[in-house]
């Protein structure tokens, strides 16, 4: 499953995930947007994977802000941006 | 601040780059931004230039949601990952401009990452007002005037340096870029218009001059501000960049990091 999300002035999230067993599983976050480092990519997918299907929008962001506190810079979009992603994905 | 101060802190080198394959542009860019942040280098301006076409998709984005493959094989169009975020580009040798700039951080330190981008592209903008295009910068990282999108910057913070390049459209096939690259209604969903091709305001368009005459105002502008020294990239430098290749840059390792 596929969704997009364009942040208003800032960059395109895509998300491709499945949903196995009511849950987001397999789940690939990208863009056009920057990340500094570039490595925090993987904790943001991390923080996806493995939700309920029906985590809603707040939750989802909830856990992508937890996992990139600290150091890491998103630039042109946010935890906000994946979440609305994600759930575009899930329809 | 007045606007060279930090700049003029530097001796700046200049790099008018050999044409060379794809991926080792890419593996000249992390080359170099190591050597400026270890020391060995002076703050350097490169430009490149180019062997052959190629599809250039950002550190982030998936080759399958941005390239149709099929049409990339079928024409011949290597796939190259960047070390740098942003979007996907269909590059063809004679219709871009493309530079990169190896500079230590204390060059945009106190700034945030958006100030930056415009901050190290504000030559650029002299050089093109110069040349009679109302060019201005548009946040995050584009370069844009009112006969269109100039062109598009992205940044790196890594090895103790910052990465800057910026590639600029001379001249467009749109037929061939929209056959190859992926351009979805989402991404034009805040533009308000619907044609990719309409978005792009070339430079040939806009001046009328040679690719090579643009180049030599944006050095001059370059020069004029800031000082600089004509400089090559090393044998040293390039036999690094050859095994970056090797290693990571001409990999499908690196290249299908995010299939």
């Amino acid at each position: 499953m596929h969704g997009e999300y364009k942040t208003p002035g800032g960059k395109l999230v895509m998300s491709d995930l499945t949903v196995r067993d009511g849950r987001l599983r397999d789940v690939v976050i990208s863009g056009d947007f920057f990340l500094e480092p570039p490595e925090a990519l993987a904790l943001i997918m991390e923080s996806v994977e493995n939700l309920p299907a029906d985590a809603t929008e707040d939750e989802i962001a909830e856990h992508v802000r937890d996992a990139v506190s600290g150091d890491v810079a998103m630039i042109g979009f946010s935890p906000e941006a994946v979440a609305k992603a994600v759930r575009r994905a899930v329809g | 601040m007045s606007v060279g101060t930090r700049w003029n802190d530097y001796d700046w080198r200049l790099i008018r780059g050999e044409p060379v394959a794809a991926p080792v542009n890419h593996a000249i860019d992390e080359i170099l931004t190591r050597r400026v942040g270890s020391g060995e280098r002076e703050p350097t301006l490169r430009f490149w230039e180019r062997l052959q076409p190629e599809i250039v998709i950002g550190r982030f984005q998936s080759v399958r949601n941005e390239v149709v493959e099929p049409a990339a094989r079928e024409m011949g169009i290597p796939i190259t990952r960047r070390i740098t975020g942003g979007g996907a580009m269909y590059v063809e040798v004679p219709n871009v401009i493309t530079y990169s700039i190896y500079a230590p951080p204390e060059l945009v330190a106190g700034m945030s990452f958006v100030e930056s981008y415009a901050f190290l592209d504000e030559w650029v903008l002299r050089a093109l007002r110069a040349l009679g295009i109302d060019a201005w910068y548009e946040p995050i990282n584009d370069i844009t005037s009112s006969g269109g999108k100039i062109g598009g910057a992205a940044q790196a913070r890594r090895f103790g340096a910052v990465l800057h390049h910026t590639t600029m459209s001379y001249d467009l096939n749109s037929d061939r870029m929209l056959r190859v690259l992926r351009i979805g209604k989402e991404k034009l969903s805040d533009k308000g218009i619907t044609s990719a091709a309409k978005r792009v305001g070339p430079l040939r368009l806009q001046t009328q001059l040679p690719r090579q005459s643009i180049i030599a105002a944006m050095i001059e502008e370059f020069a004029n501000s800031y000082g600089l020294e004509e400089d090559v990239v090393s044998d040293a430098e390039l036999a690094d960049a050859e095994e970056l290749v090797r290693s990571k840059y001409g990999t499908d390792e690196w290249t299908y990091a995010i299939p």
